[in-house]
């Protein structure tokens, strides 16, 4: 019964966004107001709808009603509450209808937004956004079905994986990561809408940049999320290692990046409209691709799901809008005519062309890495992986290239201006960028890229200070203003956005120089020690205490206690563990980290032997990657500032262009 | 229309397609067996219940399927259904289990609660899963009636699955 009300609802849903596509692209079509007011409706149907059939499976699992078959398969009547509400996306049926209720949210605030200054690009809109919600809807109802009904209800089920339940972050990531995802789908819609309608207004062009910012925010926390899981959890010490599921959630994270700036270009000279779009739609397509890459199990990952039926489904979707999307761009995008030319000489529009280009290159680079092993393996039925060493060489040099225009290209003004000026604006910050480099040195950084990575970061870092401030200063300078009060003007005006631009670059400034020298100046030991024998790294002395153990309802574990002393005063003492799950046969270690804002002390362990006393431990001192968690949060307020900020915009276009324009100097 | 955009679009997307879908089937953990196209190793296996013994040569003649497997293994667990009424819908066939790495009382258990349709054996020392080059369970083989491995199988079986390897098995 329970099972055959969430079915209910799962066919409502999908009987909403088939009937809101069709009634929305025929009010396009026909110019008609009443279809469109009808694709509305059937747009919130959808949406509530699909969140009830989230609500309803959420209850079915804190009920441990085993009479539904996902519940079946992940629930158990043992679990934390906690536990019991994150199965919903623990699992591949489960992460599916997640992942409708997240498209349901989006697809309501979108719906909601739009208004009469949109045009017929509103109807087109709503129709793309329904028929993607109409695919995840038949995935839902069809292949994935989570509301099957269990003949034999068992008395309990298994519990979900037992990754999951390793980590508290394995219950944060992936909502973080579906916010990213799936909100691509609402500007990939618009984008189709400004296509199909032949024109992009500035108010479109607000909303598919607003509607880039939140699930760009989303992204680059699950992203680095993603990064943070593996480095607590998995134990071999680094948060990065170019794997497949973990490129995917890289791939949509730079093209919306890129198309976030050329959105500011195409504002800002009406040029680049197609470009833009183009930017805007291979991000959604590439969330696609990331959801064929972990759902299907063709690629070999620590993150994916098994193999599944699910997996061709999303492959015919992705052709279907990859298709459709490169047919529209090219019958459509010559509609888009540009209303303003691009300044060629030494001006902050090359800047953003040249970030542009890289950031499209990144993505090809990071694109053909991953999917190299299935082109070799097509032509010469050979196994084969691409790791670390074709990563780091192609893209440490397009990050320092991006870092420099990130330094250089804020310093420069919009058009051309004299020699004098650019002196005087591209000279002083060289100042910051040379005494990084000093400052390096000292530390006895020899490495070629470190050097010019953090060189060009100090050269950024001044930049961005500059000009995050520029406008209070000028305030101050010329109106008399106190610094809270001129700041102030920023934090609750129009100026928000430039303000937030500026705070997610100095986000992504700390994040290159956390990444260079954590990446670089690791220090790692791998030893084995008796009971009471100590060791020493860097500052730290290290002594092995003794063996405990630990007995729980999934797992038992054995625990190195690690008396840990630095500079000869002792500390908190360590205990990386191995854990045996009851469903699997090999154990899964969980590491130890002291962290530190100068450096990580990292333990794990790789084997512990309770009948020797001895234990197998890997011990890395990692330098500065608390600062990529932290540069990632100062990211992230930077987009969410930037999302508070477009409402503000939209009212006060032209308040905010006079504020941006340059200031007499 | 903007020839070059369509021209460059379908550049970039088609072959990336195409690829995704030629590999629409690949398993990356399926790891290739150096034992396939040769003959199945000729080990002795002691029978789990009651005496007896079974020479693996001694079942040329029919195919054979050769599962290894474990009453701690999940998927083992997950694939004994399909195991059974493929053993038992295909009478033809010689079933067997070879317990790996688990005591005999263990396997005993499992099968007196769960059913079976198939004989079991016990692999002594783990002679039998080092001859099979057994990398972890549930890893399956399929012999054909010359006693020649065909195939292997790394993870649980579903019904579809056994009914495509043993076809490839009568052939």
């Amino acid at each position: 019964m329970t099972a055959s009300i969430g079915r209910g609802l799962v066919l409502l849903s999908l009987l909403c966004a088939t009937a809101g596509t069709v009634a929305a692209f025929a009010a396009f079509w026909k110019k008609r107001a009443d279809l469109t007011t009808l694709a509305v409706r059937a747009a919130y149907g959808f949406s509530a709808s699909m969140a009830l059939a989230n609500l309803w499976m959420v209850a079915a699992l804190l009920r441990n009603d085993f009479s539904i078959s996902y519940v079946a398969q992940v629930g158990s009547v043992s679990l934390p509450t906690w536990v019991k509400v994150v199965s919903l996306w623990s699992s591949l049926e489960g992460s599916i209808l997640f992942w409708g209720g997240v498209l349901a949210i989006y697809i309501a605030i979108a719906t909601r937004s739009l208004n009469a200054a949109h045009g017929w690009a509103r109807p087109a809109a709503i129709g793309a956004w329904l028929a993607c919600a109409t695919f995840f809807g038949f995935l839902i109802a069809g292949p994935a079905q989570p509301f099957a009904t269990v003949v034999d209800v068992p008395a309990d089920g298994p519990g979900p994986n037992p990754l999951l339940q390793n980590h508290v972050l394995m219950a944060i990531h992936p909502p973080f990561l579906y916010g990213g995802y799936v909100g691509m789908t609402i500007p990939f819609g618009l984008a189709l809408a400004a296509l199909l309608s032949g024109g992009l207004s500035p108010t479109l062009l607000g909303t598919i940049r607003t509607s880039l910012l939140a699930p760009w925010t989303f992204l680059t926390c699950a992203v680095v999320l993603g990064g943070w899981w593996a480095y607590e959890v998995l134990g071999w010490g680094g948060y990065w290692a170019w794997d497949p599921v973990e490129n995917a959630s890289l791939l949509p994270w730079l093209t919306a990046t890129a198309a976030l700036h050329s959105a500011i270009l195409t504002e800002r000279r009406g040029v680049l409209k197609g470009w833009t779009m183009s930017l805007v739609i291979a991000s959604f397509l590439l969330t696609i691709l990331g959801t064929f890459m972990t759902r299907s199990g063709i690629f070999n990952s620590v993150h994916s799901f098994t193999q599944s039926s699910i997996g061709p489904t999303i492959l015919v979707f992705l052709g279907i809008a990859t298709l459709v999307s490169v047919l529209l761009l090219g019958f459509r995008v010559d509609l888009l005519k540009p209303d303003g030319e691009l300044d060629r000489g030494a001006s902050r529009d090359t800047a953003f062309l040249a970030q542009n280009l890289l950031f499209v290159l990144f993505t090809f680079t990071v694109l053909i890495g991953t999917v190299f092993p299935l082109i070799v393996e097509a032509v010469r039925n050979v196994q084969m992986s691409v790791g670390r060493p074709y990563f780091d060489r192609m893209t440490i040099p397009i990050g320092a290239l991006l870092l420099f225009v990130m330094g250089v290209g804020p310093a420069l003004p919009w058009g051309s201006t004299s020699r004098e000026d650019l002196k005087r604006r591209l000279l002083p910050p060289l100042g910051l960028g040379t005494a990084a480099l000093a400052v390096s040195l000292a530390f006895g950084v020899r490495s070629p890229w470190t050097l010019v990575t953090l060189f060009f970061a100090g050269y950024a870092a001044h930049v961005t200070i500059f000009e995050a401030f520029r406008p209070a200063r000028n305030r101050m300078k010329f109106r008399k203003d106190g610094f809270f009060k001129a700041f102030s003007q920023d934090l609750f005006g129009p100026g928000l956005r430039r303000l937030a631009a500026y705070i997610a670059h100095a986000g992504a400034v700390t994040a290159f120089i956390a990444i260079a020298v954590s990446s670089t100046r690791a220090t790692s030991v791998e030893r084995s020690l008796k009971q009471g024998e100590e060791m020493t790294l860097g500052r730290y002395t290290l002594t092995f205490e003794g063996i405990e153990s630990t007995e729980e309802t999934n797992r038992t574990s054995l625990i190195a206690r690690i008396g840990v002393r630095k500079d000869g005063t002792a500390v908190e003492p360590l205990r990386p563990m191995m854990n045996q799950y009851r469903s699997q046969r090999e154990s899964i270690g969980t590491p130890a980290v002291r962290t530190g804002l100068v450096e990580d002390l990292y333990l794990s362990a790789m084997s512990i032997d309770p009948d020797g006393q001895t234990v197998g431990l890997l011990v890395l001192i990692n330098p500065l990657v608390s600062w990529l968690w932290i540069a990632t949060v100062v990211m992230a307020v930077g987009g969410l500032l930037a999302l508070l900020s477009s409402g503000r915009v939209g009212r006060t276009i032209e308040a905010a262009r006079d504020l941006q324009a340059e200031p007499v100097r | 229309m903007n020839k070059r955009v369509l021209a460059i679009g379908l550049a970039v997307t088609l072959p990336l397609l195409g690829l995704l879908l030629v590999n629409i089937d690949r398993n990356p953990t399926e790891i290739a067996s150096p034992l396939i196209r040769r003959p199945a190793p000729d080990v002795l296996l002691q029978k789990l219940e009651g005496d007896g013994s079974l020479q693996v040569s001694s079942l040329r003649g029919r195919p054979a399927v050769v599962n290894f497997w474990a009453t701690w293994c999940i998927p083992c667990v997950q694939e004994h259904a399909s195991l059974t009424s493929g053993a038992r819908s295909n009478p033809d066939v010689s079933f067997l289990g070879v317990v790996y790495e688990d005591s005999a009382e263990n396997a005993r258990g499992f099968l007196a609660t769960r059913g079976s349709a198939y004989p079991s054996y016990v692999d002594e020392d783990g002679r039998a899963a080092i001859a099979f080059g057994v990398y972890g369970v549930p890893e399956t083989f399929f012999i054909d009636a010359r006693g020649t491995v065909v195939d292997k199988f790394v993870g649980p079986l579903d019904e579809r699955t056994l009914r495509e390897k043993l076809a490839a098995a009568r052939r």
